[in-house]
């Protein structure tokens, strides 16, 4: 059968290989039991290690090299021998096994190509052999002829050999010929033919672990200029708001605080949660717009303003000042006025007092601020102040229209940016200047205790990190709470809820401790959790966890809790 | 109740829980006790669920007390009902489930 195929392979492939392959085969001694040691020893080494004891004629060698190197599979060829009986296993069944497994179309190595790559697959071969401490083969390593043999110990190896010399002669071209062969005492005398092509050196060291064959990574030239520059912007795109809570004489209340690890989403949420905070103030209907808009506003006046100078708190100004607009809904007057100049007269009315006072809050805000010189203060200072405005319009039963609220926020931006430079000028009314001065002093008073609980890169780090993350945490929840309330809340309100939460988590915990305690343990597992939601009430004979987790948790983690079934009889997760 | 998991989510819900912080938060309330894998999700179901009632219960009291604006005493009522005496609460809770 072999033989049948050789033949095929013979008139099918190029006359030149196969046929001095059959010549060889019909010409090649058959060879000693030595074989089958070295067969035994690996079985595609054993392949590629057996013909180099044979003694071919070296042009036959050449080209049997040449198929070995198309040959494929070299596994077939071990299966073939370690199937077959090692008594069979003469040089000529190699030979045959390799014809068999030689592609019909053997694609011929450039000549040049080729004869450099016997000699340094020779040395690579009696390198290897040495390496591997294999057998009768290291007697010719240092012959020509059977190093040429050696060249047929692997047509596996060769084939690589041969594919990582063509690969890394393409490649190879510009690299300087460094790899030299390894310093292989026994190969010196054969370096010198090893210098045939460039690409010989390298491959010493890839064949020998073919696995390891690597083209030297090119590497581009690092624009480092560019590089720290990208480093600088990012760096100062996250610093600057860090760097404006850290200065600033008020921090933010910790929920809103800008933390470092998250410095691009931190800002937003920052200023979202003070957006939310003053929206309970309005209808939801009315809000939703006014929100958006708003948020979206800040949104993109945050990054802004990181890089801005204080001219943009006026901006930012305008944005929160658009939310006191959209608090100032609750006038329908206001509506008739939604010009930008014009917006300026309805506000004045006594409706529009509010809104200047809030105005001028969050100017004197914004004097305060400018004083003091940093951006993220002013961000803080408007949401305390917008706070207090907030409280203050809960105050006053918002009634608006929803139509007016994005037009006159948008109209009240603009004309707030313009009175801005006025209003810092003219002194203001009675009413606004007992108002401003009343922001004015808790936002005072608060500087202190702010200062005193200073912000993610505040200048005390002591007390930081055991507040703030923790209320950011808690921050997760109360917002969860606001929202299923679906109804407007009272600061104090939210603050009695972070009470409430802390107050949980302990019971929480020392429930589960004594759990666990119960059940002799020291780790809390998920059964004392169902335990404790058993005793609440909320797991009952009607309603099992594991309603309750699709109920209420999103797909993720209810696959990561409820065990389920997939194919190859495996559930995750395990149990 | 009605149960939408997909609600018109204006304020961007955060559906996450955060299991570092809870992680945290156990770690430093019993530092020789260790928290399973999963147990930190069925936490955060638990704190959902609290948080659930409680908003519940403080929006109720805002109710009866004709108020537009949850107060800081609402929720404070709200949360008594937790936190003393369990019984009532147990009661109030099968009735809601």
């Amino acid at each position: 059968m072999a033989e049948a195929m050789a033949e095929s392979y013979n008139r099918d492939s190029e006359p030149t290989t196969r046929t001095l392959l059959r010549r060889v085969l019909d010409t090649a001694d058959t060879r000693t039991p030595r074989r089958r040691r070295s067969a035994r020893v690996s079985a595609q080494k054993a392949l590629l290690e057996t013909p180099s004891s044979r003694r071919l004629s070296s042009p036959t060698k050449m080209n049997v090299r040449r198929r070995s190197h198309r040959a494929r599979s070299i596994g077939r060829l071990a299966h073939v021998h370690t199937s077959g009986n090692l008594e069979e296993q003469t040089p000529r069944t190699l030979l045959k096994n390799i014809l068999l497994t030689a592609p019909e179309s053997s694609v011929m190595m450039p000549e040049s190509v080729v004869k450099p790559v016997p000699t340094p697959q020779v040395v690579q071969s009696s390198r290897r052999e040495s390496s591997r401490g294999s057998l009768e083969l290291q007697l010719p390593e240092l012959e020509p002829p059977t190093t040429l043999a050696l060249g047929l110990l692997a047509p596996g190896r060769r084939k690589q050999r041969q594919r990582l010399s063509v690969f890394q002669q393409g490649m190879d071209q510009g690299l300087p010929l460094s790899q030299e062969p390894r310093g292989n005492g026994s190969a010196s005398s054969l370096t010198s033919s090893l210098n045939l092509t460039f690409a010989t050196p390298l491959q010493p060291q890839s064949v020998q672990r073919p696995g390891l064959a690597r083209r030297p990574p090119t590497r581009r030239a690092v624009d480092v200029g560019a590089f720290l520059q990208d480093l600088r912007d990012t760096s100062l795109a996250l610093a600057s708001p860090g760097d404006s809570l850290r200065t600033p004489v008020a921090t933010l209340p910790t929920d809103t605080v800008l933390e470092d690890t998250q410095p691009f989403s931190q800002p937003l949420i920052g200023r979202s949660p003070s957006v939310y905070h003053s929206l309970p103030c309005l209808s939801h209907t009315e809000a939703e717009d006014a929100e958006r808009a708003v948020s979206h506003r800040i949104q993109s006046s945050g990054p802004r303003l990181q890089n801005h100078n204080p001219g943009k708190p006026t901006q930012l100004l305008a944005g929160k000042a658009k939310k006191v607009d959209a608090l100032a809904v609750s006038f329908p007057n206001n509506s008739s006025a939604v010009s930008g100049e014009d917006g300026v007269e309805p506000l004045q009315d006594g409706v529009g007092e509010e809104a200047e006072e809030r105005m001028e809050e969050s100017l004197s805000v914004s004097k305060v601020m400018a004083t003091t010189g940093t951006q993220g203060s002013v961000r803080m200072e408007k949401s305390k102040g917008h706070r207090e405005m907030t409280e203050a319009a809960e105050a006053k039963e918002p009634e608006g229209s929803s139509g007016a609220s994005p037009e006159l926020a948008s109209s009240t931006t603009e004309f707030l940016q313009a009175r801005q430079p006025q209003f810092l000028e003219p002194a203001p009314p009675p009413s606004t200047a007992v108002l401003s001065s009343e922001p004015l002093e808790p936002l005072s008073t608060r500087l202190p205790p702010r200062a005193r609980t200073p912000g993610p890169r505040a200048r005390t780090p002591g007390p930081r990190p055991r507040q703030d993350p923790h209320k950011t945490g808690l921050s997760h929840y109360v917002k969860l709470f606001s929202f299923y309330a679906k109804m407007p809340m009272e600061k104090a309100a939210l603050e009695m809820v972070e009470k409430c939460l802390d107050k949980y988590f302990q019971h929480l915990c020392d429930d589960l401790e004594v759990f666990a305690a119960h059940a002799g343990r020291k780790t809390v597992r998920p059964e004392d959790l169902e335990l404790l939601m058993r005793r609440q009430g909320l797991v009952n004979d009607q309603v099992s966890l594991h309603v309750l987790v699709e109920r209420h948790l999103p797909l993720e983690y209810r696959q990561l809790l409820i065990p389920c079934a997939f194919s190859g009889n495996s559930v995750f997760p395990a149990q | 109740m009605a149960f939408s998991t997909t609600v018109s989510q204006r304020k961007h819900i955060k559906r996450k829980a955060p299991r570092g912080f809870l992680k945290h938060v156990f770690k430093r309330q019993k530092p020789h006790l260790r928290l399973e894998t999963s147990g930190d999700l069925l936490v955060h179901l638990n704190c959902l669920l609290f948080v659930r009632r409680l908003a519940e219960e403080s929006r109720m009291n805002a109710f009866e007390s004709k108020c537009g604006v949850i107060k800081k005493e609402h929720v404070q009522a709200a949360a008594k009902l937790f936190f003393s005496p369990t019984q009532p609460e147990l009661r109030g809770m099968k009735e809601n489930c």
